[in-house]
């Protein structure tokens, strides 16, 4: 078996010639970041157009949104940065070229997606950081090494709860030959998460809260660094959260997989 | 111990049919209406160390269903199946460690990355030594001149150039078993043959056992002392390839194209042949494809010429084709009794 660590390594070695390759296609980079930065950007308009005309979304003034979206921001990156293939997965497994994942000695979810690096993604965190940065400094954050450590952990159980709800959801492909409207939806989803939760009514908020919990992605987290007064009690249980959908996604992956009969031919 | 244990091995698929529409993929989803395939159905055999083993039958008599229940991906749905002494699909990691396998034409490579690129990540996937690594990248480069392709991006290699890059990395961290499946599907009869005969030395070099699939009888007749062959999930032959040679190796196909070709054709010109050659010559006329009309016969009995010759005399022929005598005639051959 091989250890983390050398997991770690192959995936850069694999990387950086993934990188080096793609550096040949610069016009495509620039041109698809630039137009990451922009989808951004829009988002952050709309923001500000509302809360031109209301004072506050659900008592969230535009600062503390943009704090949310900026967390938002970091917390799907890894998703987009990482797992960027899994959009390719219904074509693999309905054309049969997924049958190659098997023949290595490898974990294959992660050969799977050694396969794929979003370069752009980066643009996208870099921007994350940054906002996130500007707005805590507006909102008069004060940031302890407690709450540092905090926002790490948060961000690590937001990122792994974004990326099992896509990886679960892609996996449809592995059952039904139309999948991909499960994909859409959860992608979907995802644009709903830098808002207040209290925006939503009843069954949408007990959903994104319990069921498909997006509002661990960016809302729930970003309230124990705004307003900690008015964290719910399952806040803290964002890190379980995390963990235990990524194993649940896993576990859907795993059986996808073992299922997997291929084409005929 | 055998290498390969396979013994009274069962893969059956249950295969949706499918509703038409909407309402029916609805219907589909909580009422399967579902028929089975047996795709390998009750075969048994060993495979020895060293061995080149040829297993071949016409398309979908279950070939690749057997190379996937061998390399772990598939389960089977009963029966004895051990590789290395492991269940394959309950070992998968640890025995694609000790495989090579070659899926038809679908590269293994990394499509967007130049070729050496490819074989430095297999060797950190494989944990090859660095000191072996040169030397498989020296023996590659004197069998098929793999140095000249280095820098070539996987994508921008020809089929064949990819297939022998693909086979050769297959080899890379000195498995002890290789499968190839249908590794010259689609390639010209040069590229053919420059696979064969890196196949042939790659298993001389290491006493790699290889498993080739292929529907062509060249590849096998080149390479293979053994022979299995399997039809519709069942094995019909398994022994030395010199029984099948001697019997079929003179075989050939003529393909000819018949003005004014109706339903009595074929039964004319069976008649007319068995009529003017006798009874003892072994003809067979079939139909493979549309307005084709296939008469397979034995060369050492009658040659070629006379059979054309007499043709040409009594039909309009507007095309002809001789190719070698194809799996399905071989499959009948060894129904009606050829092998005894
Ligand atoms: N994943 C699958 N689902 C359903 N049927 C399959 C599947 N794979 C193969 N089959 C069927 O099983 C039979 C054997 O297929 P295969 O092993 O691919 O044949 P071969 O490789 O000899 O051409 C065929 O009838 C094929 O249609
Ligand atoms: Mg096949």
């Amino acid at each position: 078996m091989r250890t983390l660590g050398e997991y770690i390594r192959l995936y850069f070695i694999i990387e950086a010639q993934y990188i080096k390759a793609r550096m040949q296609y610069r016009a495509d980079f620039i041109i698809s970041s630039i137009g990451m930065l922009f989808t951004s950007l829009a988002t952050l308009g709309v923001f500000w157009v509302i809360l031109q005309s209301v004072p506050d979304v659900a008592g969230w003034s535009l600062m503390e949104m943009v704090f949310i979206y900026a967390f938002y921001m970091i917390a799907i990156s890894p998703m987009q940065i990482l797992f960027d293939h899994i959009w390719q997965l219904r074509f693999h497994v309905q054309e049969g070229t997924f049958l190659k994942y098997y023949f290595r000695p490898l974990n294959m979810m992660f050969y799977y997606m050694s396969e794929m690096f979003d370069l752009k993604g980066l643009i996208q965190l870099v921007m994350g950081i940054a906002l996130l940065i500007y707005s805590s400094i507006q909102l008069q954050v004060d940031w302890t090494i407690l709450k540092f450590v905090l926002l790490l952990i948060t961000l690590f159980s937001a990122a792994l709860v974004q990326i099992a709800i896509i990886v679960a959801a892609s996996c449809a492909a592995f059952w039904v030959v139309e999948s991909y409207p499960v994909l859409g939806l959860a992608w979907k989803l995802r644009e709903f998460a830098p808002y207040p939760m209290s925006i939503f009514d009843g069954a949408f908020r007990f959903t994104f809260t319990f069921l498909i919990p997006i509002g661990f992605v960016a809302f729930y987290p970003s309230q124990l660094f705004l307003r900690p007064e008015e964290v719910h009690w399952f806040v803290y249980l964002s890190p379980i959260i995390g963990v235990g959908l990524f194993s649940l996604a896993y576990w859907i992956w795993a059986k996808g997989v073992n299922s997997y009969t291929g084409t005929g031919s | 111990m055998s290498l390969i244990h396979i013994e009274n091995l069962n893969k059956h698929f249950k295969v949706l049919n499918r509703r038409e529409g909407l309402s029916g993929a609805f219907r589909d989803l909580f009422s399967g209406n579902y028929k089975t395939v047996e795709a390998v159905s009750g075969i048994s055999f060993d495979i020895e160390a060293g061995e080149i083993v040829g297993y071949i039958g016409p398309n979908g008599a279950g070939k690749s269903t057997t190379i996937k229940m061998m390399t772990g991906i598939l389960q089977p749905t009963s029966g004895v199946i051990e590789v290395n002494g492991l269940v394959p699909y309950y070992n998968r990691i640890r025995q694609a460690q000790t495989m090579g396998v070659v899926f038809g034409q679908r590269t293994q490579l990394w499509w967007d990355l130049p070729v050496i690129e490819s074989f430095k990540i297999l060797r950190e996937i494989y944990k090859v030594d660095e000191k072996i690594f040169n030397q498989q990248m020296e023996m590659f480069n004197d069998l098929v001149g793999l140095k000249a392709l280095h820098m070539q991006q996987v994508r921008t290699l020809s089929l064949g150039q990819r297939m022998l890059c693909d086979i050769a990395a297959s080899f890379l961290h000195n498995p002890k078993v290789v499968f190839l499946d249908e590794p010259t599907i689609g390639l010209d009869i040069s590229v053919k043959a420059k696979i064969r005969s890196l196949i042939k030395k790659l298993n001389t070099e290491h006493k790699t056992t290889i498993i080739l699939t292929t529907h062509d009888l060249g590849d096998v007749e080149a390479l293979c002392t053994r022979i299995i062959i399997i039809d519709k999930g069942k094995i019909l032959y398994d022994g030395d390839i010199k029984k099948v040679n001697a019997l079929f190796g003179a075989y050939r196909t003529l393909k000819l194209q018949v003005d004014n070709f109706n339903e009595s054709t074929l039964q004319v010109l069976q008649e007319k042949m068995t009529s003017h050659f006798g009874t003892d010559k072994n003809f067979t006329v079939s139909q493979t494809e549309e307005f084709w009309t296939d008469i397979t016969f034995d060369q050492a009995l009658t040659p070629l010429s006379d059979v054309l010759n007499f043709v040409m005399k009594n039909f309009s022929v507007l095309d002809v084709r001789i190719v070698e005598i194809s799996m399905e005639n071989v499959v009948q051959k060894v129904y009606d009794g050829a092998l005894g």
